[in-house]
């Protein structure tokens, strides 16, 4: 069976296993008062307390970048210029999670933020959201409560790019959303300047159920290395396409199926490995096996695609994402994406694009190429074999189905 | 010291790969590839005057220290 996007947005985002972020979401979105029945008020904590069980849990964020979240917590100076920013720009197509949790548990997010900019010291809150049906069920979410008057829901569509971080705080002080050309921390300088305490949406959520568990509850599933849950978008020719919310730790072929073959780890700036192995899932498992989980997103490409292609669109639409700040992305992505078609027709060797893709590396402001380079530098190792075909008949012989996406707007080819 | 760059800053004039090519050349677009970031005592007459004559003020140079180690 081929699954695509479609089947993974239309399937019903499951728990598998202990439900925490979709507890009692399964009817739908949790208004203010399901949410209550669902979900303890998260105990209020001073930032020394709330940075101790963040600590202790081992939470890492959820965006992409899984950097400690108690260490931004304890590097975010309090007070009331402070900002709290949730980034749920989620702009990578094959990504699903981030757009799942607000529609289904706006509230949950809500607990979060606020939890965090209490500990703080502050009520400037500021929720960065794309998708139209994310940012209605927030907005409603923001309406139903006395205590998020200070919430800020700014819709925010600025690509894949434009989601980054930077960019985001950037477009928040009203500049525009493009990654800094220089180092700047976020904490450090980030809203108008100030100290900003910036996480994906899924971390604030993490954040909001660590407090009203408890340590111990929260970390009673889950691997040792990064305990509780994660919720994930599973994609292609997977047993359960979409997304999914799962105990970290599970055996990455139980979340793709154990048959042998490739597996994208991480989405399109993630990684290719030639199969599952007896991989586990967690950040910092995958991390050191060379695989980081970024925003969560696992795929599989079923046998009648051909695999090259499927490849080639998803590196002509990280080409078009290039915002065109920094020359080697702006030129080497799009040179990078037009070498993969070469090599599908046979026209060029593996190592031509293998040499673009390492020209890649470090050479941005943001982590955009590098992103892509990895992608397809590791596309290129595990399709050895396809390649070889292609390089031979100059096809594969299979039709190209568009597994993975790449979110139905245009992509230069 | 250590050569920084801003890429956002940077449009490819190419005079940096010029006057220290022992660290800098250019890719096909024209734009520097780095050998080495680190400057040593011999090339920081040359780093220098690379990085005043960069039209863009996009290069630059960093005094390393223990603490910001060099990757």
């Amino acid at each position: 069976m081929t699954a695509t996007i479609g089947d993974a947005e239309a399937a019903v985002p499951t728990a598998w296993g202990t439900a925490r972020l979709l507890a009692g979401t399964r009817a739908g979105r949790l208004d203010l008062a399901r949410h209550r029945d669902v979900h303890d008020v998260p105990r209020r904590s001073e930032r020394g307390s709330l940075a101790d069980a963040l600590d202790a849990v081992g939470l890492l964020g959820r965006g992409g970048a899984a950097f400690p979240v108690a260490t931004k917590l304890l590097g975010t100076r309090a007070g009331s210029g402070t900002y709290v920013v949730v980034n749920g720009s989620e702009g990578e197509p094959a990504s699903h999670k981030d757009r799942a949790l607000m529609r289904l548990a706006p509230h949950l997010v809500l607990d979060g933020a606020l939890a965090v900019a209490r500990s703080l010291r502050t009520r400037k809150v500021d929720l960065v959201v794309q998708d139209r049906a994310a940012h209605a069920s927030l907005a409603a979410a923001v309406r139903e409560r006395r205590d998020a008057r200070g919430v800020r829901l700014v819709h925010h569509d600025h690509g894949f790019v434009g989601g980054e971080v930077r960019a985001v705080t950037r477009a928040l002080s009203g500049g525009p959303a493009l990654p800094p050309g220089r180092r700047v921390l976020p904490t450090v300088h980030g809203v108008d300047g100030r100290p900003t305490f910036a996480s994906n949406v899924e971390t604030f959520a993490q954040i909001a159920l660590l407090l009203s568990l408890g340590v111990d509850e929260y970390a009673g599933v889950g691997a040792a290395d990064e305990p509780g849950t994660t919720l994930l978008t599973l994609l292609g020719d997977v047993p359960h396409p979409g997304v999914v919310e799962v105990p970290t730790g599970l055996p990455l072929s139980a979340l793709v199926g154990e048959r042998p073959g490739p597996v994208l780890v991480g989405g399109y700036h993630g990684t290719w490995l030639a199969d599952p192995g007896e991989l586990t899932v967690s950040r910092p498992t995958l991390r050191s096996a060379g695989a980081p989980l970024n925003a969560g997103v696992l795929a599989r490409l079923p046998h009648d695609t051909c695999a090259l292609g499927e490849v080639a669109t998803v590196a002509h639409w990280l080409a078009d994402q290039s915002v065109g700040q920094c020359g080697p992305c702006f030129f080497g992505l799009p040179a990078l994406a037009i070498t993969l078609d070469q090599l599908a027709v046979g026209r060029v060797a593996t190592e031509a694009a293998r040499q673009r893709a390492r020209l890649l590396v470090g050479r941005g402001a943001c982590a955009h190429p590098d992103g892509a380079a990895a992608f397809v530098a590791s596309a290129l190792t595990v399709l050895d074999r396809e390649i070889a075909v292609h390089r031979r008949h100059g096809h594969c012989g299979r039709p190209l189905l568009g597994v993975l996406p790449t979110g139905g707007g245009p992509v230069t080819r | 010291m250590r050569l920084e760059i801003d890429w956002t800053r940077c449009d490819g004039h190419g005079l940096c790969a010029r006057l220290l090519p022992e660290l800098i050349s250019l890719d096909e677009h024209g734009f520097p590839v780095f050998t080495d970031r680190r400057v040593d005592q011999q090339l920081a007459r040359h780093a220098r005057r690379a990085v005043a004559v960069c039209p863009r003020l996009a290069l630059r140079l960093e005094q390393t220290s223990p603490s910001h180690p060099v990757r």
